[in-house]
């Protein structure tokens, strides 16, 4: 069986590359029967892969220790869904990750496009199976998932497995990194249809129009990637943070800062005809940071609790990109003259400038968490000493970024196409604006002084009223035409433009998500060496350990103490805070118990036992506001959801039309 | 059998590094702390931030923190030691200093970069869109549409 493992990742190396040569072969030579070759190709290395993946999951479920990667990463007390989280838990497994999403993504393209886009497929194709070639390289070659155990020239078996990593046995760790792969290997398919349009020079959005909803499905899973991880770090790792700046984090978010860029950016190129050199240059920037990110994980290059084992891989990384990015400016550069703006700028007040200050703020942003993340290495070649860059560096960079970002996402979505008039301005933004300043004057009142934090709610509520203002107005129009209530309204207005409400619930999502950030700013924690039955406080609460217990499961040893927790006297919860050590691994790690409200989360950690008094170490967090995190990625998908429903009414956009192409292409063109 | 004692034991001795305090995190360590780097190589935190019980670098970090505290030495000082112990990666961030200062301003620069190439590209659309007015012929627009005004007037 394992030799079939190995021989269907071999077989699907080999026709990934017949597949991108047939393509390319087809689209040169005009032979069609070689382009249908080539996509047939991409349905034999689909199956292919289904095979591999299958055997190597049957070896993880029955505990097969004859393989390596079995061995190293599962053991026979885990419960079987962790076992298959294995699958992803080291270097080998999640490679074949990697290229199980990629080749479901071009198999969907192939069966979709069976008919459309003909003189764009086979380059499509080529692009999709030409990634899916670098990465079965590495599965087939440095890093394959069926090498098996032994001795000499036997195949043994050892009696149990390593097991898999204790943080990672968590329940969003099941669904963390298939999501976050789908997001990121997803954007290869914008990446494929807009190489594919540069090299048939088509000159105009056919690309952009194919793949909106990839690129909006695929930045839906970046965003629930990063939030599974945010509530998984925060959940499992004892200390309270969802975001860590850890360098494995940062390049996770790159991706999705450039892709959100390119989602506002896209549409001056639907409604305007604008930006199409930019538009290629973020989706393919948004590709080649999911690569880097991908790079930066495996290579060792930072260190990071996240990283996977350093190894050489990183270097068949380096290629790919250097390759790739140079083949992308080539292309780019080559093709100026049929990505030439239909529309010019009219004014600097006006949507068209804010999707410009929209796009130089995400990327602004992008920059500076990058640079942060590689300072430490760039440090060091150039002088010789290492530095660190913490998150005390990054708070200090990034957080006037997010606030005029903020700041962003109220205004853009209100001003004008082409041109805002003054009046238009006070119409819009006097009651929000007022609303900022009441709310500040008033949490100042209250003793809130922390300036960043006011700003945000600030900013928030001036969001909230511009977006909600939106809302009223539209359903208010259509209430008294089509005689409706509001809420129907409201409901009638969004399906009539999906994508702009849509839109506008995504920005309220991210409002909550940032009042949800600005509550860090009120954090409170204590470490303390409890005495059972002896109450200690923090904040309103009160805490009292009454007893510590132990006990064992198939996979691991516990110890948990029982904390009550009293306001004022009564008592409002029991919480059960635990350490745990894995059998296999030996290693200890908490579980903690989280009180969640809606206004704050109580967090308990038991820590440890002290040495002397063998007391348990209890950690207290208080962290306001934290909740409205997760219910703002909860908008937020419902947001994008939204985004993704056809609209009642066909909206069409005045264009200037493309009807010839000047310059050197023309001749091409003809 | 053998395993899960020894499991026990683990579980049991994985707190004897610690150091026994009654408050573990002092307000100087919370103060200075934030300035120095936890260099433990596990987290991104400071010293004053991380939350590993028995930490082997803040744990000891913490401990001659606060024992220079309490000698009297000023908060800049105990990061100079610090410095001079461990190098320049004991600070939390770069310092605002020769090479470390392109830490701090390639990310305003870069924005500036791009806030100047908007303000280039609005100007050049501009231009391009609005041609130099024809005073005479504008003029001459002017007056046809007042008259066709006041004959709605009248």
């Amino acid at each position: 069986m394992e030799n079939i493992g190995a021989l269907a990742i071999m077989l699907a190396f080999c026709l990934a590359i017949y597949s991108v040569v047939a393509s390319l072969a087809g689209a040169w030579k005009k032979k069609p029967f070689l382009i249908a070759s080539g996509e047939r190709a991409v349905v034999a290395v689909w199956a292919l892969i289904m095979l591999a993946t299958g055997i190597l999951l049957y070896a993880l479920v029955t505990s097969d220790f004859r393989y390596a990667y079995v061995a190293a990463h599962s053991n026979r007390d885990m419960p079987w869904y962790y076992k298959l989280s294995s699958w992803w838990g080291g270097q080998e497994g999640s490679l074949l990750l990697w290229n199980f999403v990629l080749i479901w993504y071009g198999f969907v393209v192939v069966l979709q496009n069976k008919k459309r886009h003909r003189a764009m497929m086979p380059y499509v194709v080529a692009t999709l199976m030409a990634t899916q070639v670098f990465f079965l390289t590495l599965n087939v070659f440095p890093a394959s998932p069926f090498e098996m155990l032994a001795q000499g020239r036997n195949i043994i078996e050892v009696q149990d497995g390593n097991g898999l990593n204790p943080l990672l046995q968590y329940w969003t760790m099941l669904i963390h990194p298939p999501i976050l792969y789908l997001g990121y290997v997803g954007f290869v398919v914008p990446f494929a249809f807009a190489l594919g349009s540069l090299i048939t020079r088509q000159p105009g959005d056919q690309w952009i129009f194919t793949t909106r909803r990839w690129a909006i499905v695929t930045w839906i899973f970046q965003s629930t990637g990063v939030l599974l991880g945010a509530g998984w770090a925060y959940a499992v790792l004892g200390w309270g943070g969802y975001w860590g700046w850890d360098p494995v984090e940062n390049v996770s978010f790159l991706p999705w800062l450039t892709s959100t860029a390119f989602l506002h950016s896209v549409m001056m190129q639907e409604k305007k005809g604008m930006m199409k050199v930019w538009n290629m240059v973020l989706v393919a920037g948004t590709f080649f940071l999911c690569i880097f990110g991908t790079f930066m994980t495996r290579s060792g290059i930072v260190a990071s609790v996240h990283a996977f084992a350093s190894s050489n891989i990183g270097n068949y990384f380096l290629v790919f990109l250097t390759l790739g990015v140079a083949l992308t400016i080539y292309l780019i550069l080559g093709r100026l003259d049929y990505l030439k703006s239909e529309s010019e700028l009219e004014s600097v007040v006006s949507r068209e400038s804010s999707f410009l200050f929209n796009n130089l703020i995400l990327l602004a942003s992008c920059f500076a968490i990058l640079w942060g993340t590689l300072f430490p290495v760039i440090s060091e070649a150039v002088t010789g000493e290492k530095v660190s860059v913490d998150a005390p560096w990054f708070n200090r960079v990034n957080i006037p970024i997010g606030l005029f970002l903020l700041f962003l996402t109220g205004v853009g979505p209100l001003l004008a196409w082409r041109r805002a008039s003054a009046e238009g301005l006070r119409r819009n933004f006097q009651w929000p604006f007022i609303g900022m300043l009441v709310l500040m004057a008033g949490l100042f009142a209250w003793g809130i002084h922390h300036v960043y934090a006011l700003m945000t709610f600030g900013l928030c509520l001036f969001v909230t009223m511009t977006i909600a203002q939106e809302f009223y107005k539209g359903a208010a129009a259509i209430g008294t035409k089509e005689s409706m209530n509001l809420v129907r309204g409201m409901v009638e207005l969004t399906h009539r433009n999906t994508r702009r409400y849509g839109g506008y619930l995504v920005h309220m999502g991210i409002v909550i998500m940032f009042i949800g950030f600005a509550g860090a700013a009120f954090n409170k924690d204590s470490t303390v060496e409890a005495e059972q039955g002896k109450a200690f406080q923090l904040g309103r609460y009160d805490l009292k350990v009454t007893s510590v217990n132990s006990g064992k499961t198939d996979n691991y040893v516990w110890q948990n103490a029982v904390v009550e927790v009293r306001v004022g006297g009564e008592l409002i919860t029991t919480r059960q805070p635990e350490r745990r050590i894995y059998s296999q691994s030996q290693q200890p790690v908490g579980a903690v118990s989280i009180y969640r409200q809606w206004n704050e989360d109580l967090y308990i950690n038991f820590a440890a036992l002290s040495s002397e008094a063998q007391k348990p170490i209890i950690q207290t967090y208080i962290f306001p506001l934290v909740s409205w995190i997760w219910v703002g990625y909860w908008v937020l998908l419902f947001g994008s959801l939204v985004c993704l429903v056809p609209s009642k009414v066909k909206l069409s956009y005045a264009r200037t039309e493309v009807v010839g192409i000047a310059g050197k292409h023309e001749k091409v063109a003809k | 059998m053998k395993k899960w004692r020894s499991s026990f034991a683990v579980l049991v001795m994985s707190g004897f590094c610690l150091a026994q305090t009654a408050d573990m995190v002092q307000p100087e360590v919370r103060r200075v702390g934030e300035r120095l780097a936890c260099l433990c190589g596990s987290c991104n935190n400071t010293v004053a931030t991380c939350q590993m019980v028995g930490c082997h670098y803040t744990a000891p970090a913490r401990a001659k923190l606060s024992e220079m505290h309490k000698a009297g030495v000023s908060d800049d000082a105990i990061v100079a030691d610090f410095v001079k112990r461990e190098g320049k990666k004991a600070l939390a961030a770069p310092p605002a200093e020769g090479f470390g200062l392109t830490a701090w301003l390639a990310t305003p620069v870069m924005a500036l970069a791009g806030v100047g190439f908007i303000a280039w590209f609005i100007r050049r659309s501009r231009k391009a869109a609005a041609p130099a007015l024809d005073e005479v012929a504008v003029e001459k627009y002017r007056q046809a549409a007042e008259r066709d005004f006041s004959r709605f007037e009248e």
